[in-house]
C-alpha cells in the first residue's frame, strides 16, 4: 500500500489540476455565449445574401465571368479550419484527420493548403504538405476582415488558375454537445443549371456587373459564417471537454481519498497491535 | 399613404424598420427613391445616406455599400455596415480621414482603397451631421 505522503501529495496536485480545468470551463461558456451570439446574427445575412445570389445566378452566362468558370480539376486548394489552441478534446484531431484523408485520395502534390489555426498549420507543415496560407493567431479578435482577408488570397488563386476547385473542411456548430465536420465546396459555384423560374425585375446595374460584386462579397461572407461556426464549436469543445475533465478530477479524489483512509486505518491498527503486542510482552 | 415592410440586414444586426412609408437611398450612380408598389428590382448601393420615413419620424443610416432587394410588398437591405446617424463616433472618423490623408502622401501605396475608406469616412461625418439638424 502506497504510503500516505504519496496519496496526500497526489489528492492535492489533483486538485490544483481541477481547479484549472474548471476555471477553462468557465471561460470557454462565456467565450462560447458571445461566439454563438455573432454566429446567430450572422446567420441571416449570409442566407439572405445567398439567396440574392441564387436567383440571380440562373440569369447570366457562366462564360461571362471568371469566377463561375467550371475548369477541368487538376488542383484543389484545401481550406481547413483549427484552432490555435489544444484542450479541446478531439476538435483539432477530427478535423485534421479528415482533411488529410481527403486531400490524401486526390494526391498530397495536387493540393494547396490554406491553413486557419494553428494547430493545422503544425500538422501539415512537419507532413510537409503544401501550404499556400497560413492564419493564425488571430481568434481572440475575430473580426470580419479576417474573412475578407482569407477571401481574396483563396479568389486570387482561383483567378490565376492555380487551383480549379476550393474546398473548405470546418466544425460545423449543431448545438453545444455535438459538432460535425463538414465539406463544403466554395468555387467553382455550382446551382440548378435548370431552375428556368425567372422574375422579371429591373436591374441595376446589369445583371452580369451585379453578380460579379455579389461573388466576392458571397464568397467572404460565407467564409465569415465558417469562421464563425468553427470558433463556436472549438468553445462548445473546450467546454465540454473540461468539464468532463473536471469530472474525472473528482472521481480521482474519490477513489485517492479512499485509498488514503483505508492507508490511515491500516496504519493505525499496525501501531495499535504493536503497542498491545508491547503491552502483552511487559505483563 | 401606402406603407411597405423594410428589413435592413448586416452581418453583425438585424435592423426591423417595420412598415415604412418611404426610403431613399444610394445607388452607385445616383439616389433613389422607393415607395410602396414599386415594380420588383435588385439594386447595388454604394457608399452613402440612407433616409427612411416612418410615419412622422425621419431616420438617416450611412452605408458603406450593399444591395437592395425591392419585391412586391417588402424591400430588403443587405448593407455590410449601417449606423444611424446617432450612433456615428465622429472623432473616429476624423482619425480614419487622417489616416488616409497621410497614406496618399506616400506614393508607393495602391490608393483606391485608402481613397475609399476616405471616402467612407466623409460621407459618415456627413451623415452625423443629420441629426443637428432635426
Amino acid at each position: 500500500m502506497a504510503n500516505l505522503k504519496e496519496i496526500r501529495d497526489r489528492i492535492k496536485s489533483i486538485k490544483s489540476i481541477q481547479q484549472v480545468t474548471k476555471a477553462m470551463k468557465m471561460v470557454a461558456a462565456a467565450k462560447l455565449r458571445r461566439a454563438q451570439q455573432s454566429m446567430e446574427q450572422a446567420r441571416p445575412y449570409t442566407h439572405h445574401l445567398n439567396g440574392l445570389i441564387t436567383s440571380l445566378l440562373p440569369e447570366v452566362d457562366r462564360s461571362d465571368l471568371d469566377l463561375l468558370e467550371i475548369r477541368e480539376v487538376k488542383r484543389v486548394a484545401y481550406v481547413v479550419i483549427t484552432s490555435d489552441r489544444g484542450l479541446a478534446g478531439s476538435f483539432n484531431t477530427n478535423i485534421i484527420k479528415k482533411a488529410q484523408n481527403e486531400i490524401d485520395v486526390i494526391g498530397k502534390d495536387k493540393v494547396d493548403l490554406f491553413c486557419i489555426g494553428k494547430k493545422g498549420r503544425d500538422h501539415f507543415r512537419k507532413r510537409e504538405y503544401n501550404i499556400a496560407e497560413q492564419h493564425i493567431e488571430f481568434w481572440n479578435d475575430l473580426d470580419f476582415c479576417h474573412a475578407s482577408n482569407i477571401g481574396s488570397g483563396i479568389i486570387g488563386q482561383f483567378l490565376t488558375g492555380r487551383v480549379d476547385e476550393i474546398r473548405v473542411v470546418y466544425n460545423y456548430f449543431k448545438s453545444i454537445a455535438s459538432q460535425e465536420i463538414k465539406t463544403a465546396t466554395l468555387l467553382p459555384l455550382l446551382y440548378d443549371e435548370n431552375n428556368t423560374k425567372r422574375i422579371d425585375r429591373i436591374y441595376e446595374p446589369s445583371k452580369t456587373e451585379l453578380v460579379k460584386s455579389l461573388i466576392p462579397k458571397h464568397l467572404n461572407v460565407q467564409i465569415w459564417q465558417f469562421l464563425l461556426e468553427s470558433y463556436a464549436s472549438e468553445m462548445a469543445a473546450r467546454m465540454v471537454s473540461m468539464d468532463s475533465a473536471t469530472n474525472n478530477a473528482d472521481d480521482l479524489i474519490k477513489d485517492l481519498k479512499l485509498e488514503f483512509n483505508k492507508a490511515r486505518q491500516a496504519s493505525i491498527t499496525k501501531e495499535m497491535l504493536e503497542i498491545v503486542g508491547g503491552a502483552e510482552a511487559l505483563s | 399613404m401606402k406603407t411597405f415592410q423594410l428589413d435592413i440586414v448586416t452581418p453583425t444586426k438585424v435592423i426591423s424598420e417595420g412598415q415604412v412609408e418611404y426610403l431613399r437611398a444610394p445607388s452607385t450612380d445616383g439616389l433613389f427613391g422607393v415607395e410602396a408598389g414599386h415594380a420588383p428590382a435588385v439594386i447595388a448601393l454604394g457608399i452613402g445616406e440612407i433616409k427612411v420615413m416612418r410615419g412622422t419620424e425621419i431616420i438617416y443610416y450611412s452605408t458603406s455599400g450593399g444591395y437592395a432587394d425591392i419585391r412586391q410588398e417588402e424591400v430588403m437591405i443587405l448593407a455590410e455596415t449601417i449606423e444611424q446617424a446617432k450612433e456615428i463616433d465622429v472623432t473616429r472618423a476624423e482619425q480614419a480621414i487622417q489616416t488616409a490623408k497621410d497614406l496618399l502622401g506616400k506614393d508607393q501605396l495602391d490608393h483606391i482603397p485608402v481613397k475609399n475608406a476616405m471616402e467612407r469616412a466623409k460621407n459618415r461625418i456627413q451623415v452625423s451631421r443629420r441629426t443637428e439638424l432635426n
